[in-house]
């Protein structure tokens, strides 16, 4: 296994440096920080900390995770979706919910905005690098999502950050995997429950 | 196709719908109907017939007050600041209807938005769907985050970079700063020209604990003399393992003979103290030499080691277990 992991600048992945991050705060914040240790003892790591504004080999993201995975005890697809829910839930995180909030202002809307989601990313970061999406209504309230990655862990990423925004606008869906690189998506009912409160502004401070 | 004079007809509904920021008035400057976005930013001035400098304070075209000035101006873009007590700027668009004579402008908030957004408490609604106001609060909203991560990653760097640099300044054992430290130390302090006092500290019998004992012992000897020095100097001091049993101690602003010596005479009491390593008593002396800044005309830490060197020679040669203090004169 390779020990060294020091995060590269010119070479090296936007996306497994975001994931990387995003499941080291998953794991440390509801399994405890020793774990998240443990699992970077196991993967041979240097480190115990991932930047998310650096870059990191390309696949690294799914290596760990599948070390992860050993550790906790729980199948690597389960850790990412609970990544993907876990970053639109957690309070300390609000910005990523209200960033993705700001595609609609229904869950059809939002569902929509996310073939624009890479570009709105690029409008912050233009040199991020981030798999292209495209949404194809396959029918009344269905949905097929697809986007290609090299990572295995983006599909379900996708699908946790889903189920958590179907949640915040009270939409009931059922999404499921489709192929590798196609999610499906079925709005049972748009206004299952009351939608999260979303104010255009943030409160000033 | 539409030709450049040709006349289309609007209702008041889809008026609102597609510029909800406007203000239609009649030929004398008074308000006939206020797109809905615009009435909250007006709040109660927002009445039929209200006038238009009663509305707004014109800021450009400067010296202009009512709508026909503005117009008169000729000026494409002109900039208003509502009376209603919302402090947002407006960007505005103005032309006459032909035939009825009335006059149409059309607003928008600029780089105001944001403030405009949180202080209406506006939402997707307020704007018509061809607006860039949502992008430009995703905007807002993504750059403020990216900056935090940015700040957050600068910290992380800035700590792990304090760490590397207290650890390369850091001898291991003993906790004491290293060679590296303490010559940039009297670098540092010569250049500055400060007066200060210099030990140089080198343990007697320490070679015998390490044979009749081991290494373990003499490393635990070691740590031990650390330990004493920490706990004999003040902050600003430093105390640096310079080589196997060899000290060095900074005294910053102590040249005063009789202080340098007792501190000295402190220290070696301390270390002749017997320790115990694993049931066995180790005990060690130390020689020290001392010399101050203001004996060298021009203080340089070269020959400052080398004058502590000659005066920890004198304590060995004296008997050892004691501390001299050299004084040079003219050097």
């Amino acid at each position: 296994m390779r020990d060294n992991l020091a995060a590269e600048t010119d070479l090296g992945s936007d996306m497994d440096a975001l994931f990387l991050r995003s499941l080291q705060s998953y794991v440390s914040e509801i399994f405890g920080a020793g774990r998240w240790h443990a699992v970077c003892r196991h993967a041979g790591l240097t480190v115990d900390s991932f930047e998310p504004m650096l870059r990191y080999e390309r696949g690294t993201a799914d290596r760990i995770a599948l070390v992860a995975a050993e550790v906790l005890g729980r199948p690597v697809e389960a850790i990412w979706e609970d990544v993907g829910i876990h970053l639109v839930t957690n309070p300390e995180r609000e910005g990523i919910r209200r960033l993705l909030r700001f595609g609609g202002v229904t869950f059809a809307d939002f569902l929509y905005s996310l073939e624009e989601l890479p570009g709105r990313a690029r409008l912050a970061m233009p040199d991020l690098d981030l798999p292209d999406v495209t949404l194809d209504e396959v029918g009344e309230d269905r949905f097929d999502l697809h986007c290609q990655s090299y990572l295995r862990a983006t599909q379900r990423v996708l699908i946790g950050l889903l189920t958590a925004m179907a949640d915040d606008y009270g939409a009931l869906c059922l999404i499921e995997p489709k192929a590798d690189d196609c999610t499906s998506i079925l709005v049972l009912d748009r206004r299952h429950a009351t939608a999260r409160r979303f104010d255009l502004a943030l409160p000033k401070v | 196709m539409l030709r450049h004079d040709d006349r289309i007809v609007l209702d008041g509904a889809t008026l609102a719908q597609f510029m909800p920021m406007h203000l239609l008035l009649d030929g004398e400057g008074r308000a006939l109907s206020f797109g809905p976005t615009l009435a909250q930013v007006l709040q109660a001035n927002a009445v039929p017939g209200a006038r238009f400098e009663d509305l707004f304070e014109v800021r450009s075209p400067g010296g202009a007050v009512t709508v026909g000035q503005v117009l008169a101006r000729g000026a494409n873009r002109f900039r208003l600041l509502p009376r209603s007590g919302v402090r947002v700027g407006l960007r505005g668009l103005a032309r006459t209807l032909p035939g009825s004579g009335r006059i149409l402008l059309n607003l928008s908030f600029g780089m105001d938005l944001v403030a405009a957004v949180r202080d209406l408490a506006l939402t997707d609604a307020d704007f018509a769907a061809t607006e860039l106001a949502m992008e430009l609060l995703y905007m807002a909203e993504a750059n403020a985050a990216v900056t935090r991560e940015l700040r957050g990653l600068n910290l992380r760097l800035e700590g792990a970079r304090i760490a590397a640099e207290e650890e390369a300044m850091t001898d291991p054992l003993t906790g004491l700063r290293n060679r590296r430290a303490a010559d940039l130390v009297l670098e540092r302090l010569c250049a500055a020209r400060a007066g200060f006092g210099l030990l140089h500290m080198d343990l007697d019998y320490f070679k015998a604990v390490n044979d009749t004992l081991g290494h373990a012992a003499g490393d635990h000897v070691l740590s031990t003399v650390g330990r004493i020095l920490r706990e004999q100097l003040r902050a600003e001091d430093c105390a640096a393992r310079i080589g196997g049993d060899e000290f060095v101690v900074i005294l910053a602003g102590r040249t005063e003979p009789k202080m340098l010596q007792t501190i000295a005479d402190r220290i070696i009491a301390r270390i002749c103290q017997p320790m115990e390593f694993e049931g066995q008593v180790c005990t060690v002396s130390a020689s020290i030499g001392i010399v101050r800044s203001l004996d060298l005309a021009v203080p340089e830490p070269v020959q400052l080691l080398a004058a502590a060197d000659r005066a920890l020679y004198s304590a060995k040669h004296a008997g050892r277990g004691r501390a001299v203090l050299l004084v040079t004169r003219g050097e």
